[in-house]
């Protein structure tokens, strides 16, 4: 840091020399993200520095603020007047954020909003304004532990139900746990993929009230499929009411006391340091031959309306939209790109998930691109808790409270 | 006598925060209570839909349920524990400082460390509660407290008595030192036994530190939002959502300000109802 | 009567028995701050091999503890101060008037002793944020005292109700305004009912989590409960950083308690029985 502001000053006394006029004047950016964290470090500080060495202009704070508490941080800071230049955003934030005029429009224009899939397009600009800059896409898919699946001599992740059924009840003889299937987010990335996988009606008439749950074929048979997969003996759902899908859950993966778990693979990271773990990340097993990629649009930069250095911000943002800067974080996050250019951070073990999504099996989390509403997803994660403990509950039981959700959010 | 106009001027600083940090945002939580608003931009006016809302899903009146339970089960254990602690050391001069000082130590503690620390105790894997039930051979009876339905609201009811209970003693002993020593020693002339004389003599001179005890304890818990908050943030599926955790949840988790004020609007005609219910029936029964 | 004796001493022991294991937790916190993750996951009850100061130290330093403490020690005294001010000055003409006006001042204050704070939090929020007073000393200072201050009041009405009306009576004779009446002659005998009301005070900031979650957000203006919240919830509960951080979370009221026990309890006790 020292290092780089003296050669910075040396480089804008050379500037001022050179030109004899105040030229580069020296920006300092605050940049908010709830990552850049030693547990969660996305390339950031990599890609902070690097950028600063190539705009020695502009100086870069990078402050780390958890998502839930951005709720309650970032608001009155950029209604008082007091905004950060750049923040991590999501799609649900911007929605607010950006509908209350607090966020500066990133232009439609720009290079890189052409470079985005049609698809995303849609999804992330409102009224012609893009509020966010996208960052990465990143897959959420099954987790497989191929050395345990290897003891019961399969060799292959399952993507179909029947396999799946096949390899719990293989797993299960052999006295190994097969899935971890928590209903605070694991059997929600099941049920949400395979609802909409096989649905008659768009994600988003869901998510309007246009058509609901409870009568949607493909959830009520999403939630018979969890009954079966307990026959199945897939998983023990008093064994899962003690797991917490962020913290316990993950150790007990990477732990190998599991066989298999639905999860995002920005767990990959730190998973690829556990010595011995011999998984794969596979897409999410469905009644098609492919299984489901269920993708996250996750991140991007926003840049906030009363920013006092708007030009500076800008130039940030743009210099991350460019693909060899991208690929650090792609990297980092075993992520994709969400450009068209198709560039990709996965490693060789979520090969499967890349060839479900080369298959065509690829299905947009539809928190994140705003097809269902932000209330919805913490009422399916309750909904499932409590259908898990109690399978006799009716489907109705379970999706009746989801389109409650959904219209009181209306 | 003080004059009316120093009157004024004496209680206006006090009215001026009262009135800023107090009146006004009651005035305003009821206004924005009917509205959608979302914490920034404008608002618009929808009338009584909050309301309806708040009646017409099972999620809300659930929310008071839990809150009910909790706070009647808090209320009930907590007050016949601390009577039961206060009548032995009445009787227990030696122990009484140390008892009543050891009692109260968990009141000097932030509800945010009890509950890390009761978290971590019923955690299903190394917590301490499961490992000494195990020590004892009790194998069948650990399993995940905060992770179960059934049990989740009562673990946190615990932890809650754990803190409080000293409070309940001491306020229970205060009680005591109030009763005359006579009336004790023309009971024991009477010849009425240790438990008649606590039955006959002592519940009902007690009575003013009973209504103390429930009185404080059930506002106390009726606003409960810290434990649950902490401990399982009103899971497994809403079976610890108290009603103050549903606010904060709606506030902050999903901006909807104008719904979380249409609830608070309802836990504040609850809790006054409550108070002044038990305020009358409690001093009705000390005069008794 | 050597029977009795016996059944007394038993019934003294069962009761210490009963105490001890109430402050198992306590305990149990404390020992668990002296070991590391791994030997909690191997023997989730066993004592500390050898005192894991490094627990200590990473809390310590992660917890910014030091300000913290400043931090609590510091919005506590202003609210004391603030509290007491304003409470026995709007108490001096209430405690013995039976006006409209003070009939409706006192249900009023009676009315903020049962309110939750969560029926105000929403538009505290929204009103804070008007002012710019979200994350500032003043800010928590002013929420704090507006909490506080119907205890204030109802405090001293009932305390100053019972100093002689002679006294203040005496110094208006000897033409003392009625703000000397009250600054020179009623404010120098309210000590104990401010000592006891800064007791509640005191555990009341020192403990309170709501208004400091949500209007603090700045880490350098982090109470000391907070600054607990925010260090073990961001580490995803380890026992390693959670036993050491509820112990200093704790301390300096515990170490106060240990000194003034027995005013601490006489003063809490009094202060809700009145």
């Amino acid at each position: 840091m020292k290092t780089q502001l003296k050669l910075s000053t040396a480089l804008s006394v050379v500037a001022i020399l050179s030109s004899g006029a105040v030229y580069a004047q020296q920006a300092t950016l605050d940049v908010t993200a709830w990552k850049g964290n030693e547990a969660e470090p996305a390339g950031l500080p990599e890609l902070i520095e690097k950028f600063e060495a190539e705009h020695p202009e502009i100086d870069v704070e990078l402050s780390y603020i958890g998502r839930l508490d951005t709720d309650t941080v970032i608001p009155p800071r950029l209604q008082a007047g007091d905004p950060p230049d750049v923040m991590m955003t999501d799609m649900p934030l911007v929605k607010i954020w950006g509908d209350a005029g607090l966020l500066a429009d990133l232009g439609t224009d720009s290079e890189w909003f052409a470079r985005i899939p049609d698809g995303l397009k849609a999804s992330i600009s409102s009224d012609d304004a893009a509020f966010i800059m996208p960052l990465e896409v990143i897959g959420m898919g099954n987790f497989v532990n191929m050395g345990l699946l290897g003891q019961v001599g399969i060799e292959e992740p399952p993507t179909t139900i029947e396999e799946l059924k096949a390899t719990c009840g293989a797993l299960a003889d052999a006295d190994i746990n097969p899935l971890i299937f928590t209903g605070g987010f694991s059997a929600p990335l099941f049920l949400i993929a395979n609802g909409i996988e096989g649905s008659d009606v768009p994600a988003s008439a869901l998510g309007s009230g246009d058509s609901t749950f409870v009568d949607s074929a493909s959830f009520n048979s999403g939630i018979d499929l969890i009954r079966e997969l307990r026959e199945a003996r897939c998983f023990d759902p008093d064994q899962q009411a003690g797991l917490d899908p962020w913290s316990t859950a993950l150790n007990e993966f990477s732990g190998g006391n599991f066989a298999m778990m639905p999860q995002g693979a920005w767990n990959i990271a730190s998973f690829n340091e556990v010595e011995g773990l011999d998984y794969v990340f596979a897409p999410i097993p469905s009644s098609k031959e492919s299984g489901v990629a269920l993708d996250l649009f996750g991140i991007g930069w926003s840049i906030a309306e009363r920013s006092e250095n708007k030009d500076a911000a800008k130039v940030f943002v743009d210099w991350f939209a460019q693909p060899e800067n991208l690929q650090i974080m792609l990297d980092a996050e075993s992520a994709y790109s969400p450009f068209d250019d198709g560039a990709s951070g996965t490693p060789d073990l979520a090969a499967a998930y890349d060839q479900s999504r080369i298959d065509g099996g690829v299905i947009n989390y539809p928190f994140a691109v705003l097809d269902w509403p932000k209330a919805l997803e913490s009422e399916i994660w309750d909904s499932l808790t409590g259908f898990l403990l109690d399978t006799s509950k009716s489907n109705s039981d379970v999706l009746e409270r989801w389109d409650w959700a959904v219209e009181d959010s209306l | 006598m003080t004059s009316y106009r120093s009157m004024i001027l004496f209680t206006l600083p006090a009215m001026i925060v009262l009135g800023m940090f107090f009146v006004y945002p009651i005035f305003l939580t009821f206004q924005m209570s009917l509205t959608n608003f979302t914490g920034v931009g404008e608002a618009e006016n929808i009338g009584l839909k909050n309301y309806d809302r708040i009646i017409s899903r099972s999620r809300y009146p659930d929310a008071l349920w839990v809150t009910v339970k909790f706070t009647v089960v808090v209320v009930l254990i907590q007050t016949l524990l601390g009577l039961a602690f206060a009548a032995m050391l009445h009787r227990l001069p030696a122990v009484r400082n140390f008892a009543r000082a050891a009692l109260f130590t968990p009141a000097m503690m932030s509800f945010v460390v009890v509950g890390y620390v009761w978290q971590f105790i019923y955690s299903p894997f190394s917590g301490g509660l499961n490992a000494m039930l195990r020590g004892a051979g009790l194998d069948w009876m650990a399993k995940g407290w905060l992770g179960d339905p059934d049990t989740a609201l009562y673990a946190i009811a615990f932890a809650h008595i754990w803190m409080f209970t000293g409070y309940t003693t001491a306020i229970f002993l205060a009680g005591y030192a109030n009763i005359s020593s006579d009336i004790d020693e023309a009971g024991r002339l009477d010849g009425a036994s240790s438990w008649q004389r606590f039955r006959h003599l002592e519940v009902p001179l007690l009575a003013p530190s009973f209504t103390i005890n429930i009185m404080l304890s059930t506002i106390g818990t009726l606003k409960t939002f810290e434990l649950p908050f902490i401990m399982t943030r009103g899971g497994p599926d809403g079976a610890t959502r108290t009603l103050s955790l549903e606010i904060i949840e709606q506030l902050f988790g999903q901006y909807r300000f104008g719904f979380a004020s249409a609830l608070s609007i309802i836990m504040l005609v609850i809790v006054i109802a409550v108070a002044v219910f038990q305020n009358w029936y409690l001093r009705r029964r000390e005069d008794v | 009567m050597p029977a009795l004796n016996i059944r007394q001493l038993l019934l003294n022991v069962l009761v210490v028995a009963l105490v001890v294991a109430m402050l198992l937790p306590l305990f149990y916190m404390i020992t668990m701050s002296f070991r590391t993750a791994t030997e909690i996951a191997e023997a989730p009850l066993g004592l500390p091999d050898r005192l894991a100061w490094e627990n200590y130290a990473q809390a310590f330093g992660g917890m910014n503890y030091v300000r913290a403490v400043i931090n609590s020690v510091g919005i506590t005294i202003s609210v004391t101060v603030l509290t007491a001010l304003l409470g026995s000055m709007a108490a001096f003409p209430l405690a013995r008037n039976t006006s409209g006006f003070a009939r409706i001042f006192i249900l009023l204050v009676a009315l903020g002793l049962a309110t939750p704070n969560f029926v105000t939090i929403t538009p505290i929020y929204v009103i804070f944020r008007d002012l710019g007073l979200l994350d500032t000393y003043l800010g928590i200072i002013l929420a704090f005292t507006a909490l506080n201050l119907p205890l204030a009041v109802f405090f001293y009405v009932g305390f100053i109700g019972a100093i002689p009306k002679d006294l203040v009576e005496a110094a208006k004779l000897d033409n003392c305004s009625d703000w000397q009446a009250f600054w020179y002659v009623v404010r120098p005998l309210l000590g104990p009912a401010t000592a006891t009301l800064s007791l509640f005070v005191m555990l009341m900031v020192w403990n309170d989590f709501t208004y400091p979650l949500l209007l603090l957000t700045d880490k350098d203006k982090f109470t000391v409960t907070i600054s607990v919240y925010r260090f073990v919830g961001n580490q995803n509960i380890q026992p390693d950083m959670l036993f050491p951080a509820a112990v200093l979370g704790s301390l300096p009221l515990l170490i106060l308690f240990a000194i003034f026990q027995r005013r601490i309890v006489a003063g809490v006790t009094a202060g809700a029985v009145k």
